[in-house]
């Protein structure tokens, strides 16, 4: 039953901190979303604040200067922060997958180096594993990373790298053999720094999901050290970036739920607000439709990822239900910004109103942290292994 | 510089209070730090870190309090004082400067801060008669801090034309306007770090306060009875083009209320 994760927690510290967290949302976040995302510009002026709350060493043990939460009160700050704007949580999301797989994987030396420095947010991360041709198919990705005297020379060209710009390390997924077969059992993850031969060739321009930094990044004869080899064995990458996977997709889960309990809220009030047909468009039985169809969805959602984070924190087997929360929590995100969006009528077209930004963030909850089809067979998958007759 | 904090636990007004019978509905009350002594806790930290020390945050109540006094652990306070009472719900100003006065009575200070009134009563006594309790210069309604010692502390105040400037000897109690300083949030390190920093409980009767003044004899002051105010109607909304809201409004403002009669 133990899984890591600092149990000192109390409820009464989750209702400080999450009163903490509510506060700083409230006050500076929620002011300055909108004008970050129309110009696409990068929060810096968050990412101050963040390291002085602790949010990149929240989910790191405190033995490595974290604060060791569990994953169910993690959630609920990704949840409350993604109520608002899905994009600060980017900044230290990938940044704690990196270090739960060092955490889970790593050398001693290799934590004793990297977690406290990513704990504080002196190294911000993220994940390198998606290329231009490999995305779902990750044993198909091309990038190399050849044994040299001094380590490994990696070669190769990432595609959608969130923080590959503003952080300044990242853990990247490369093939150290080429004819293995099967091919996952020559694939390698590497700790790597910012340097010579880490090129960002661009920051993608998106849809949704703007002013953090998603980047094509070229590694041209980027030389790392023997020690950068996560876990010092070969071969084992892929499995190590896929261990992780649960507390990841509770993760996008969570941001899932807080778009569409945001866009529900706004919902909820524009459609008092509005009238037509002499009478606020709340009364109307079409709207109320909605509202009620959103706000299940809102509430279903919160409860499978708090479900399935809760399995994660006791150390209970939760594949199938991190899959299932990631799944419907990311499509209801979806589902709760575009009723929101029909309910704002022709306002929801202005980028005036925040609801827009909602419609055009939510689709990648969808997307990242393996595609919601991926969920789908992974959840029937595990339907079936876990009832063979 | 040791510093004490007394805090004071209140219902969060930026949540709806009810009123029913004379009475406020505990029900749904969410408690919170009082806001003016989230700023007095704030000045305290800053100046314990610019001149060192510590600081104490002291609050009066049931367990209950503990939670204010926690939060305030991981403000970043350095030990908290919690004096235990069955209830404390009625109590006057008088009686809480004279529990605080009896408990700061054998203690080791330099300053005592506070916020200049409590987001709840809205009285502001209790600092005042503390200050007199315990035979202590105060000023109140501080909105700065210079010089620092030990000894003496330099302090504004803010008036409608000017700023005065005095300089108090220590100890001392100051109370603080809200415009000193923005409070801070407690991170997530502070809150994990409030655990390892010591709370003491100490039951009020063991304080060895003169019985009366525990008692409804103690009240110099009784509230009988709380009211609401009226709600505020809803305004009316005209829309339109100008050229006939305008009018409309101006027609509105003679008839309704009689301006421009
Ligand atoms: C804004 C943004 C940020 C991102 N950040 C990162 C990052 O930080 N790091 C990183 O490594 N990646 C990142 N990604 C990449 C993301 O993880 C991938 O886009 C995602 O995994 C899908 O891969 P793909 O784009 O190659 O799609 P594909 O794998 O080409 O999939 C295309 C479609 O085919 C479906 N499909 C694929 N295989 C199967 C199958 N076996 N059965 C059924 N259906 C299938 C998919 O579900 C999808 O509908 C980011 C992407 C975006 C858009």
């Amino acid at each position: 039953m133990d899984s890591g994760v600092n149990k000192n927690w109390s409820s009464g510290d989750e209702k400080l901190l999450l009163d903490t967290i509510d506060h700083w949302v409230e006050n500076e976040v929620k002011p300055i979303a909108r004008e970050h995302d129309q110009e696409d510009k990068y929060p810096e002026e968050l990412v101050e604040r963040m390291k002085e709350l602790g949010l990149f060493g929240s989910t790191i043990s405190p033995e490595y200067g974290g604060l060791g939460l569990p994953a169910s009160i993690y959630a609920k700050i990704v949840t409350r922060l993604s109520s608002v704007w899905i994009v600060p949580g980017g900044i230290f999301n990938t940044h704690l997958v990196m270090a739960a797989a060092i955490e889970r994987c790593g050398m001693e030396a290799q934590k004793q180096e990297w977690l406290p420095k990513m704990a504080s947010g002196e190294l911000r991360g993220g994940i390198a594993l998606t290329e231009p041709d490999a995305g779902t198919d990750l044993q198909s990705i091309r990038t190399r990373a050849d044994r040299n005297e001094k380590g490994y020379l990696l070669n190769g060209t990432k595609m959608w790298i969130t923080n590959a710009l503003h952080g300044n390390c990242l853990m990247v997924l490369a093939k150290t053999d080429l004819t293995a077969q099967p091919a996952h059992k020559g694939m390698s993850a590497f700790l790597c720094h910012k340097g010579a031969g880490y090129d960002v060739a661009k920051k993608l321009k998106k849809m949704g999901y703007r002013a953090i930094d998603t980047c094509e990044l070229t590694l041209d004869n980027k030389q790392v050290v023997p020690e950068a080899l996560l876990g010092g064995e070969e071969g084992r990458g892929l499995q190590q970036v896929l261990g992780g996977l649960e507390l990841g997709r509770i993760n996008v889960a969570a941001r899932g739920a807080g778009m569409a309990e945001g866009a529900l809220k706004m919902a909820v009030r524009y459609a008092q607000e509005r009238e037509t047909f002499g009478k606020p468009i709340a009364e109307h039985q079409a709207i109320q439709l909605k509202l009620a169809d959103m706000a299940t969805k809102v509430e279903a959602s919160k409860l499978l990822v708090e479900s399935a984070a809760t399995k994660l924190d006791t150390g209970q087997r939760c594949d199938m239900e991190a899959g299932m929360a990631k799944y419907f929590a990311s499509e209801a995100g979806v589902y709760c910004a575009q009723e929101a969006m029909r309910i704002f009528g022709g306002n929801s077209y202005s980028t005036e109103y925040e609801i827009e930004r909602f419609y055009r963030d939510s689709m990648l909850m969808c997307i990242g942290e393996g595609t919601n089809e991926l969920q789908q067979i992974i959840v029937a998958k595990q339907l079936i292994q876990r009832n063979k007759i | 510089m040791q510093i004490i904090v007394p805090i004071k636990q209140v219902p969060d007004v930026a949540l709806n209070i009810k009123v029913k019978d004379g009475e406020i509905v505990q029900e749904g009350i969410s408690w919170v730090i009082s806001s003016w002594d989230e700023t007095a806790l704030e000045a305290a930290l800053q100046l314990t870190e610019e001149a060192g020390g510590e600081v104490t945050v002291l609050s009066i109540g049931t367990a209950k309090v503990q939670e204010a006094l926690r939060k305030a652990l991981a403000l970043g306070a350095h030990q908290a004082l919690h004096i235990q009472c069955d209830s404390s719900a009625g109590w006057d100003s008088y009686q809480v400067a004279k529990v605080l006065a009896k408990t700061l009575a054998d203690q080791d200070y330099n300053l005592i801060i506070t916020g200049k009134q409590a987001q709840d009563s809205d009285a502001g006594l209790t600092p005042t008669m503390l200050a007199e309790f315990l035979g202590l210069p105060q000023v109140t309604n501080i909105t700065a801090f210079k010089d620092v010692s030990d000894a003496s502390i330099t302090l504004h105040r803010k008036g409608d034309d000017g700023i005065e400037i005095s300089k108090m000897t220590l100890p001392g109690v100051v109370t603080v306007n809200d415009s000193l300083a923005e409070p801070r949030l407690a991170s997530m390190r502070g809150i994990m770090m409030a655990k390892k920093k010591p709370m003491e409980t100490v039951d009020i009767h063991s304080l060895g306060l003169a019985p009366e003044v525990l008692q409804s004899g103690g009240l110099m002051t009784e509230v009988v009875q709380y009211e609401k105010p009226d709600e505020r109607k809803e305004g009316r909304r005209f829309e339109g083009d100008e050229t006939e809201t305008v009018p409309e409004v101006m027609q509105n403002l003679k008839k309704n209320i009689g301006l421009f009669a």
